[in-house]
């Protein structure tokens, strides 16, 4: 097994892989690509590969990631060459399997490292392809109608401002939201971010299909969703006035490529990798139906103008996510937005209704003396009604240890101990909202 | 001074502007001016427009998958592995762009003589009737199509050239033998996809009312209906989806897309098309050792329909520009309009009611003509014949430069502009056709303006 050098020697060939398209030999009739990218993506990366390189046939085999992990586990496996997906957590998995070739990067073309992380393999086995930050979709002329403020920060996203304006992907039905709502778990806290979520998702849409989380803003139906920022990237590119919002503590994220170890179609395949981590081929990530980030500083000069550039991003506050703690947690999440929200949201309307009430209650009663609570005794009761309405069944400092349980959003790998776990945490989640919305409902104005 | 008399003269005979009904129609949206909604859809059926956008756009694999058993299925011989592979942002496709380019929203239909006047085309004994470039693990694509270009310059009456150029089919590298030299082919690009809905909605009995197969108007323009098969009633029945309008329903048509370009089976179309040759493909699929069961379900194939059927067209642009106006009625006068009929009413529509009792102005009569030898692909398809195409509907003729990155127009794409397709019209377009190539610059810009606004 030889390491394969890429982003090398470029400016001789015009392209920088040392090996592979442009040095001037025929390359095998065709390279086999398995990959879970949309059409639109996919279909552009053949069509300009392909031009490159006259002969040689770019077979796609679409799978989804559990289903690519089965076929790389072959011993031929599957015949395919290069394994490019968005799927964080496969490909360190199946580099500790053995699935992959080393590749050799020249980091002055390719960093490696996006807004502060490290989006490639320390052990170089797979290499960045693209980033995806994730933030907020917004429909600007909705909010200035109604004199409303743009959504800044993920705090932001539990004002009530929002009743019935906001749509929240579903944890265990939209793929992009493990990484979602991880990175705001992180950066507000796993106590305070699950609260944050609850009281967010109480007058929400919930939605359960990536596309469906910003077309329901492209569409009209609410006026600020969360999302993977592809979506909404692409929906103002081709002309919607919707908008996107980072806030300040948000990541940027990676979908990588390797070649696989059994690769019938080497050279083809290195030509493959070289091609997507050209400069041609990081650009084509700005076309308006692709809208993602290339992971190469240099082609930044081509991006269209609005385009973040994610090396050099200007309002982000210093916040080292950590992926591989966020990968770990995924299922976990998928498992808890369900209990805390999806399969309670009319109870959770109820409650929150009640403590925003009781709040708005206390707010509007005059006060003897600036900065004085108007009635001390029913603010305690709204501020511990608050405390429990956010409850969250396992703590942060258990989360990790948890983790291990909930693999991913599709998984069920211990249905006995997840089932038992779960019907632990909806006893505890019951009667801490039970007694919220107690304290909510003696904390209102008696009649 | 003389463009100014054309235009002040043209301008007297300036057509009132048509406008599509607004429950039809959507503002115009960038790129994704063929991708909206119809305004007026209820609740129910917006979540399954999502639902078959979803599936549309969905990328089909091949089985088994553990993840999603219900998207697996592709092939065992397939042209793409999605719809939006052909139909991007559901607007016209792209053919190849010369010998090392690849067919990708194109596609090449075969067929060898036989089955009689007026008969479904004989499929190829090899090959079937559609060649297939890709196959799944274990089973030998078709080979590879592609087209090469050739070009020449016509001159218009003004000595305006205006470059034709026309594809040769090149099949090559193939998988199961010689296609032998009585093969027909006929070479499709994937049409825009907007206003189907309304386009099925029409009632037949308006079809064949404007239907003139004798000429016995003496206008030289004639019109006929396809009658072809409708699986699903078991039956004949007016076709009017598909280039040559060998569809009688949108299902049947995408039922038929899926089976022919993506190799799925339905309950519409059970088996799959792997003739006795194609043994590794026949093997794959399994029909041999009894599994019948469809690959795309009732339900799948219903939301990807009611996703084609709910597909809104964009308003027009510019209606009321003076050279667009003018534009609308040379189009008028010159003849255009006696084949793209420019306004339409839809007539019940139990399928999606939303669709029931709209004036439309789709541009098409949904009726063969005779396009003349240029056009001819020399391959009958039910009534048609080689010579005959359906009418295209024009509208949203406007937003393809917009939505699509290389605009191609015509059936196998080889217009690159709307004159260049213009000049390809014979037949019985070929007055029209005569009549454009003799107008002075101005009337023919605001021609082509009006064509834009659409």
């Amino acid at each position: 097994m030889f390491p394969i050098s890429c982003r090398i020697a470029a400016p001789l060939l015009g392209s920088i892989l040392m090996l592979g398209a442009g040095a001037g030999w025929a390359l095998e009739g065709k390279v086999v690509v398995m990959t879970s990218y949309p059409d639109e993506l996919v279909q552009r990366y053949e069509q300009a590969f392909e031009r490159a390189n006259p002969g040689t046939d770019l077979q796609v085999v679409w799978k989804p990631s559990r289903d690519a992990a089965a076929e790389l586990a072959k011993p031929d496996q599957g015949g395919v060459d290069v394994y490019w997906t968005p799927s964080l957590g496969s490909f360190p998995r199946l580099r500790n399997a053995g699935a992959f070739r080393p590749l050799t990067v020249d980091r002055a073309t390719l960093p490696g490292v996006v807004d502060g992380q490290f989006v490639s393999d320390r052990q170089g086995f797979f290499e960045a392809f693209e980033v995806a930050g994730y933030g907020l979709i917004v429909n600007p002329a909705a909010l200035a109608r109604d004199r409303l403020p743009q959504p800044a920060t993920w705090r932001d996203l539990a004002a009530t401002r929002w009743k019935g304006r906001l749509a929240l992907p579903i944890a265990g039905q939209v793929g992009f939201s493990g990484a979602l709502y991880d990175i705001l778990l992180q950066a507000e806290g796993w106590e305070a971010g699950w609260a944050l979520l609850g009281e967010a998702a109480a007058d929400a849409t919930l939605v359960g299909s990536g596309g469906q989380v910003s077309e329901s803003v492209v569409n009209g139906d609410a006026d600020v969703a969360v999302t993977v920022d592809f979506f909404a990237r692409s929906a103002i590119a081709n002309g919607h006035p919707v908008a996107l919002v980072y806030p300040p503590r948000t990541a940027f994220l990676p979908a990588q490529v390797a070649i696989t170890r059994a690769a019938p179609h080497l050279d083809a395949a290195r030509a493959f990798v070289d091609f997507v981590l050209s400069a041609p081929g990081q650009a084509l990530l700005f076309h308006p139906d692709i809208r993602r980030y290339p992971v190469r500083p240099d082609v930044y000069t081509q991006a269209p103008a609005g385009t973040v550039n994610p090396f050099q991003r200007i309002g982000a506050e210093a916040y080292a996510y950590d992926m591989e703690r966020g990968l770990n947690r995924h299922g976990l999440i998928a498992a808890l937005f369900d209990s805390l929200i999806a399969e309670r949201q009319d109870r959770l309307k109820t409650l929150w209704g009640a403590i925003h009430a009781a709040e708005a209650a206390l707010a509007a009663e005059p006060t003897t003396q600036p900065n004085a609570k108007a009635d001390p005794e029913r603010a305690t009761l709204v501020s511990r009604a608050r405390m429990l309405a956010g409850f969250v069944p396992v703590a942060g400092a258990d989360a990790d240890r948890l983790a291990p349980s909930f693999q991913d959003r599709r998984s069920n790998r211990n249905p006995e101990e997840q089932a038992t776990l779960r019907k632990d945490w909806v006893a505890r989640i019951d009667a801490a909202q039970a007694e919220a919305l107690d304290l909510a409902r003696r904390a209102l104005p008696t009649p | 001074m003389r463009r100014i008399v054309l235009l002040a003269a043209a301008l007297l005979g300036a057509a009132t502007p048509l406008r599509a009904d607004e429950a039809v129609t959507v503002p115009v949206q960038g790129r994704d001016a063929f991708s909206r909604p119809l305004p007026t859809l209820d609740p129910a059926h917006r979540a399954a427009f999502q639902a078959g956008r979803s599936l549309f756009q969905q990328v089909w694999t091949v089985g088994p998958s553990e993840v999603r058993p219900d998207l697996d299925g592709l092939g065992p011989l397939f042209n793409r592995q999605s719809c939006i592979a052909c139909h991007a942002k559901n607007g016209r496709g792209e053919p190849p762009e010369g010998e090392s380019d690849s067919m990708r929203s194109t596609l090449v239909r075969l067929s060898v003589p036989g089955g009689g006047a007026g008969a479904a085309p004989q499929p190829h004994p090899v090959y079937g009737d559609q060649f297939n470039p890709d196959g799944i693990p274990g089973v030998p694509g078709e080979g590879r199509a592609t087209l090469v270009w050739s070009e020449r310059v016509d001159r218009l009456a003004d000595g305006t050239p205006v470059a034709l150029r026309r594809p040769d089919l090149r099949l090559g590298n193939l998988g199961y033998g010689p296609l032998g030299p009585e093969v027909m082919t006929s070479v499709r690009m994937a049409p825009p996809l907007v206003g189907l809905g309304l386009l099925e909605a029409v009632p037949e009995a308006d079809l064949l009312a404007r239907a003139d197969p004798d000429d016995r108007d003496g206008d030289g323009v004639r019109g006929r209906v396809n009658l072809v098969w409708d699986a699903a009633r078991g039956a004949f029945a007016i076709g009017r989806f598909g280039l040559k309008a060998n569809q009688p329903s949108l299902r049947q048509q995408n039922a038929g897309a899926f089976d022919g370009d993506l190799g799925l089976t339905s309950t519409l179309f059970p088996h799959h098309g792997c003739t006795a040759a194609q043994t590794a493909c026949r093997a794959a699929a399994g029909e041999d050792a009894g599994d019948t069961k469809p690959e795309l379900s009732d339900e799948q194939l219903d939301l990807v329909t009611l996703y084609t059927r709910a597909l809104a067209v964009p308003a027009r642009q510019n209606a009321d520009d003076p050279m667009v106006r003018v534009g609308e009625g040379l189009f008028a006068a010159i003849g255009c309009a006696a084949c793209h009929t420019p306004t339409l009413r839809t007539g019940p529509s139990p399928a999606l009611p939303e669709l029931a009792g709209r004036t439309i102005h789709p541009y098409t009569d949904l009726l063969l003509h005779d396009m003349g030898d240029g056009l001819a692909d020399g391959r009958p398809d039910f009534q048609a014949t080689g010579r005959q195409w359906r009418t295209p509907p024009l509208w949203g003729l406007g937003m393809t430069a917009v939505v699509t990155d290389r605009p191609a127009y015509l059936h196998d794409g080889r217009a690159r502009s709307v004159l260049e397709a213009i000049l390809w019209h014979g037949g019985e377009a070929e007055p029209a056709r005569e009549a454009v190539r003799r107008m002075p610059l101005l009337n023919r810009k605001a021609l082509l303006a009006f064509l834009e606004s659409l």
